[in-house]
């Protein structure tokens, strides 16, 4: 069953109930003191006979006759019933023999009358009776009137006051009926409009079931729907936002395959072919050795880019041992083998180092400050000169490469840390490269939790900060060391 | 054999690209070698080609960017590509490419899809001239200095994969799947007979070669 109509059924049932056992309630209480009160009129009638009759009783003891008892009796009775000019009220009078007096019932009186017997003298009982279709109500006691019992009996029609409640539930169940239909129908819409919200935050859900992260409730009421409907908002958007980050992770990755593939593929394609071709055809001297050349060539750029992807894979995967060292003396160390390689492009390398000492993976950072110097060579002219700084700033420590080459134009500047980004193809390929030297850097940066910056200028040459933050690198790897 | 056939090849690997072409002109066709996309569209705009081998992945313009703008010139492509993805491939054929590589590829299977899109687009040859033997393929027809030469079927069809890849070598097992089909799996003897008797009937005993470890070859 529906919540809305669970709350439509529900309220209408209570209401249904309560309704109706009031309304009862009320009729019965309205009905119990009419009934009351017509007892109570009829007992103080009773009395006014009684007291009538007691008026008499002297004179009947002067009289003391039987027969003149009857007919002054009779003449009481006649009076008053006379006096009470109403069909309803009946008075019959015998004696303790039950022998009828008088009587002017328009009904056989029924046998068994147990308010006749052992009946005191001062006392009224009365009982209600249904007789034929009429109710009744008897009211009896008796009169000693020379040693002699009679008993007095004066009855009242009650029926009107039953026929009166019968009246007043067929008027109820008319009212009753009409306040239902209006309740029914008044209550449909509330219970429609109180539950629209959720039906909203159903058919929501179900959207972002089908994949529709972006799907939100529109829903702006302050009660606790509208909390539910503003949590449920926020958790759609961490999921959202999940699912973004897993999503571009996986395209990336994918971007990531398909340059793999294409980086294996390219030398693999040419040295298969050339083997091949050297193969099964007839050919000349210098095909032969422009063939070997590419298979060699081929062959070690493959091997430059394989042991760049494990670099990159290893990056990714291992915890490393930090250790306090000193920023200019890994560069001091480095020193020798980077002059050697600046040589051969006639490159002046300057250093400019101050003693910053900061958790590090050694060779890690000695990759990391190889490929930039490297990149910085690459790009340099002849002549030219590279830069290396090492100082600190506030509560940073930064690693400075500059150099005076060809420097990299804005369009390629957000990219050349992605894997497999090549700025100039042909200069890249030439060198071996494979795209993969700064996105060793940025994953070496990223384990030393440090930034990298980088500031170029076409034709002026391309700076490149790695910004370590000292506190940071050296609380997280102190904590994860002292675990060890 | 028929020399005309002029082939573009669209390759910004240098090496790859002089490999294919030098597969290519063994076989006697004509090749010209362009290294991106802009160069491509360039050359199909001014020159008259055969086929285009168009690698997917090449700098200024793609491949498939590439395909869309060289469509209405009705000339017959082969995708060359790195990635061995469904995707690409159905993008690439619903582009209105021919055929589709996967690199590393065999040169053999190269040459051999070239020649199948060419022969779908009428534009394979009728008849193979090599020294003084013609070879009407339209007819099964072979002829040696102009007089008609009787070929059992299999003599016929490994005379046909022969000329067709003409100073390339290729193995027993080759010969077999090109011929017969792959159910003589593995009885290279037959190869071997058959070459025989060619060599016997059409006078080819110095021109087609043995190469010692892989097979056979027919050399100018």
């Amino acid at each position: 069953m529906k919540f809305w109509q669970k709350i439509y059924l529900f309220s209408i049932l209570t209401f249904v109930m309560i309704f109706n056992a009031a309304s009862v309630m009320v009729i019965e209480r309205n009905h119990s003191q009419m009934l009351q009160q017509e007892i109570n009129n009829t007992l103080s009638a009773n009395m006014s006979v009684n007291s009538s009759v007691n008026a008499i009783i002297p004179i009947l003891r002067i009289y003391d006759s039987i027969d003149y008892e009857k007919t002054v009796l009779t003449n009481i009775a006649k009076e008053f019933v006379d006096k009470n000019r109403d069909a309803n009220i009946f008075l019959e009078i015998i004696n303790d023999k039950k022998k009828s007096i008088y009587s002017n019932a328009d009904f056989a009186m029924p046998p068994n009358r147990g308010e006749l017997e052992a009946l005191q003298n001062d006392e009224i009982k009365y009982i209600l009776r249904d007789i034929d279709s009429r109710t009744l109500l008897f009211t009896t006691n008796v009169a000693d009137i020379n040693q002699n019992k009679y008993i007095f009996t004066y009855m009242k029609d009650v029926t009107p006051i039953y026929a009166e409640r019968m009246e007043q539930y067929r008027f109820f169940w008319k009212i009753d009926l009409g306040a239902c239909l209006f309740f029914m129908i008044v209550m449909f819409f509330i219970s429609k409009r109180l539950t629209k919200p959720i039906d909203q935050m159903v058919k929501t859900a179900k959207v972002i079931a089908q994949g529709d992260f972006s799907e939100r409730v529109q829903l702006k009421s302050k009660d606790e729907i509208g909390v539910l409907a503003a949590n449920f908002n926020d958790m759609a958007a961490v999921v959202e936002d999940k699912i973004n980050i897993l999503e571009r992770n996986n395209s990336e990755k994918q971007r990531f395959i398909n340059n793999i593939t294409h980086e294996l593929k390219t030398p693999l394609t040419s040295i298969i072919g050339y083997a091949n071709y050297l193969r099964v055809t007839k050919y000349k001297e210098d095909t032969f050795l422009d063939g070997l050349n590419v298979i060699y060539n081929e062959g070690k750029r493959l091997e430059s880019l394989s042991s760049k992807l494990m670099d990159l894979i290893l990056l990714n995967e291992d915890q490393f041992a930090m250790t306090q060292e000193s920023l200019r003396e890994i560069i001091l160390e480095m020193e020798p083998s980077l002059i050697l390689k600046s040589r051969e492009k006639q490159v002046q390398i300057h250093l400019e180092c101050e003693d910053c000492r900061l958790w590090l993976e050694k060779d890690l950072m000695k990759i990391l400050i190889f490929n930039f110097v490297d990149n910085a060579l690459k790009a340099s002219y002849a002549q030219g000169s590279i830069t290396i700084r090492a100082y600190t700033r506030e509560e940073t420590c930064i690693l400075e490469v500059a150099d005076q080459g060809t420097g990299i134009s804005g369009e390629h500047l957000d990219k050349i840390f992605e894997p497999f980004y090549m700025a100039d193809k042909a200069r890249t390929k030439s060198n071996n490269g494979a795209g993969l030297g700064l996105s060793i850097c940025q994953s070496i940066a990223n384990i030393h939790h440090a930034v990298i910056e980088v500031e170029s200028e076409v034709n002026q040459g391309t700076t490149i900060k790695v910004i370590f933050t000292k506190a940071g690198a050296c609380r997280e790897v102190g904590e994860w060391q002292s675990f060890e | 054999m028929d020399g005309n056939k002029k082939i573009l090849i669209v390759e910004d690997d240098v090496n790859i690209s002089n490999i294919i072409k030098m597969n290519l002109t063994i076989v006697n066709y004509e090749t010209t070698e362009v290294y991106d996309g802009l160069e491509a569209l360039d050359a199909i705009k001014n020159g008259k080609f055969d086929l285009i081998l168009l690698d997917v992945m090449i700098p200024r313009l793609d491949g498939f960017a590439l395909m869309e703008k060289i469509r209405s010139f009705r000339i017959p492509v082969i995708f060359l590509t790195a990635r061995n993805s469904v995707f690409d491939k159905v993008n690439g054929l619903k582009l209105g490419a021919d055929d589709y590589m996967v690199k590393p590829f065999e040169a053999l299977e190269l040459l051999a899809r070239i020649e199948t899109v060419l022969r779908r687009y009428g534009k394979g040859e009728t008849a193979i001239t090599f020294k003084a033997i013609t070879v009407y393929l339209d007819k099964r027809e072979v002829t040696l200095d102009e007089t008609p030469i009787e070929l059992t079927p299999k003599e016929y069809e490994l005379l046909v994969v022969l000329l067709k890849n003409k100073n390339i070598a290729l193995t027993r097992e080759q010969f077999l799947d090109k011929v017969w089909g792959g159910e003589y799996y593995g009885e290279t003897r037959t190869v071997d007979m058959h070459i025989k008797s060619l060599r016997k009937k059409l006078n080819l005993q110095d021109s087609i070669r043995t190469i010692y470890k892989i097979g056979y070859r027919l050399e100018d």
